[in-house]
């Protein structure tokens, strides 16, 4: 096993150093490793191209000259195998050191580890910077955070079987743009094959499995999307008006665009996400919360109380 | 899940990794090496010395790295071509990524000079691993809250914390003794002694409202006392997203019932109210005729006006 790591390193550093393209035949006889038949050699070589790739080494194939049909070559440029990200300030390595602290425990930790561990190879000091914000930890219960992630780098189309809020199980497809985590809870937002409109999944939604296919060609992401506004009340421009009791009800305030006293009661204005969740967050607060507008939240409140007196009866 | 490489191959990424990391700590020792790559000193020896076999085509000393760690202090020279850390791969981009947005949503809005670093540095990053904002993360807490909370646990002090119990609609001051804090389900909760209840508590982190530290000469009783139970069977009448979820019930079917418990009666009579026709409440019957009565009341005011 260590023969064969030895030789992946041997090989990188050949096609690292090397200014210009190297053959086949000069790898064979130059780099430590290569031993064995020519059809050995030649199946050791395809092997270990195919590793370094999936390390995520960037191998180029070339020829000497173009005009001539000569044997490909290959190397690895200096520039795409090293890390670049400009000028890093000991601020920044802090920064992504917190950065990184937020994984802790769940499941991009190790990537996380190993990318700091990259950022500290480049031999900045690191600046103590002592944030309170350590408490904020990144949770997650297997979702499958790569596939999504790769998934939207290359627009490819997501489908999934969702559940409603009726709790049938739909068929969904999309091609995903966003991915937004709150309060340790995931969303996967993306546009909508069939409707051809943004929409927002709590991933804990899904049932079963998420497959990937190929997504629809040239695809690009909606002008303005903006990952940060999934939950943004903007856009609606239905407002409900509820009446809570003074000191109570803090769940409605905390939705409430305005708020303005009327005496006992304190007078709040919603903007209308969902009729259905609000009328069940009004019901949750009972004799506190009282709508005064729209009149189908109203209604709907109402039909829920009758149903309630006559079910409990 | 991040992708697992073979054993092979995760100690190439591994070996690759380590001679810039030895180049920028130079003499750094064995163990403290071992520490930073997460594996055994045997393992790092062993690391080292397949390293130590590598360099240019020639293979003469000329051309191997110069690797010292007899001492237990490792050294390395001549090793231009891995002198540079390698690029992040996807995945470490995204955790970086993901982790950048929650820090920035931490940190309070006048340290416009950090959120400026995150933002250039998000940037960069997302350049680099070609995925323009795509990712987002909210920490749902405040920052002076979970300074408060962090420090009262370490160092064992008294909290004060002003708290939004969602099911008694109540927000109320108390004593608290922080114990830790726990993940369950993915929500934040702070365990602790409340000397107001007088019993041992869990605190949802983002129902908080305020915290600070206060000097508090009492002592924590080693048990909890533990508060009873109330057993409740509810019948189904029509199947929800919001049912399943609110009452745990991953598969409901109309016309069943199902049993849970819980330690509050308000929860009952609330989660009952808030499902309104999709559910009915079967027992506890004092609880079911509370529910009656409050709905009849709601239901007065909305006929009167």
């Amino acid at each position: 096993m260590s023969r064969k790591i030895e030789r992946l390193i041997n090989l990188t550093i050949a096609l690292l150093a090397t200014k210009r393209y190297l053959t086949k035949t000069e790898i064979f006889r130059s780099v430590e490793g290569y031993e064995g038949s020519a059809e050995t050699k030649e199946r050791m070589f395809e092997r270990d191209k195919d590793d370094l790739r999936s390390l995520g080494i960037d191998i180029e194939v070339g020829s000497f000259d173009p005009l001539f049909h000569d044997e490909a070559g290959y190397r690895i440029k200096q520039e795409k195998y090293q890390l670049d990200l400009g000028e890093i300030t000991p601020i920044e390595i802090s920064l992504l050191s917190l950065a990184a602290e937020a994984w802790q425990g769940a499941s991009l930790d190790e990537a996380a580890q190993r990318a700091l561990v990259k950022l500290k190879s480049m031999g900045i000091p690191v600046d103590d910077l002592i944030l309170p914000g350590a408490v904020h930890k990144l949770s997650d219960s297997g979702e499958d955070l790569a596939l999504l992630t790769k998934a939207i780098a290359e627009h490819q189309r997501l489908s999934f079987t969702y559940v409603d809020a009726a709790l049938k199980k739909q068929v969904r497809s999309i091609v995903p743009i966003g991915l937004s985590t709150r309060s340790g809870l995931w969303y996967i937002t993306g546009v909508d094959q069939k409707i051809e409109e943004i929409r927002t999944f709590r991933i804990d939604r899904i049932d079963g499995e998420i497959t990937t296919s190929k997504g629809p060609k040239d695809f690009e992401t909606p002008a303005g999307f903006d990952p940060k506004r999934v939950f943004d009340s903007q856009g609606t421009n239905t407002f409900a008006l509820v009446d809570v009791r003074k000191g109570k009800a803090s769940a409605l305030r905390a939705l409430a665009s305005t708020e303005h006293s009327l005496g006992e009661w304190d007078q709040l204005r919603i903007p209308i996400l969902n009729v259905n969740s609000l009328a069940s967050l009004v019901l949750w607060h009972g004799e506190d919360a009282f709508v005064q507008e729209p009149q189908d939240l109203r209604d709907l409140v109402i039909q829920h109380l009758e149903a309630l007196v006559s079910n409990h009866g | 899940m991040a992708k697992r490489f073979s054993a092979p191959l995760e100690r190439t990424a591994r070996l690759l990794d380590l001679v810039p990391y030895i180049n920028t700590h130079q003499g750094i020792s064995i163990k403290e090496l071992s520490g930073v790559f997460k594996v055994s000193s045997t393992q790092m020896v062993s690391d080292l010395t397949t390293l130590w076999m590598c360099g240019l085509p020639g293979y003469t000393p000329l051309e191997l790295m110069d690797l010292d760690f007899e001492s237990g202090f490792v050294t390395i020279n001549n090793a231009p071509t891995l002198s540079k850390p390698r690029s992040i791969s996807f995945d470490e981009g995204v955790a970086l990524l993901l982790g950048l947005d929650l820090l920035r949503s931490s940190i309070s809005s006048d340290r416009r000079d950090l959120i400026e670093r995150i933002d250039s540095l998000s940037e960069r990053l997302s350049t680099l691993i070609k995925l323009p904002s795509a990712l987002s993360a909210t920490a749902p807490v405040n920052e002076q809250i979970s300074r408060a909370v962090l420090k009262s646990i370490k160092s064992q002090t008294g909290l004060q914390i002003v708290y939004h119990s969602l099911y008694r609609d109540e927000i109320t001051t108390r004593e608290i003794f922080p114990i830790e804090i726990i993940d369950n389900h993915s929500q934040q909760y702070l365990s602790a002694y409340c000397y107001t209840a007088q019993d041992f508590r869990q605190f949802k982190l983002d129902r908080v409202q305020s915290a600070q530290i206060i000097n508090i000469e009492k002592t924590v009783p080693a048990t909890s006392i533990d508060s009873k139970k109330i057993p409740f069977i509810v019948s189904v009448i029509k199947p929800t997203r919001e049912i399943a979820e609110r009452f745990n019930q991953p598969r409901l079917k109309p016309t069943t019932n199902f049993e849970s418990a819980s330690y509050s009666k308000q929860w009952i009579e609330r989660s009952i109210l808030a499902s309104g026709s999709a559910v009915a409440l079967q027992s506890p019957p004092e609880i079911r005729i509370s529910v009656a009565e409050m709905a009849q009341s709601m239901l007065d005011r909305y006929k009167a006006g």
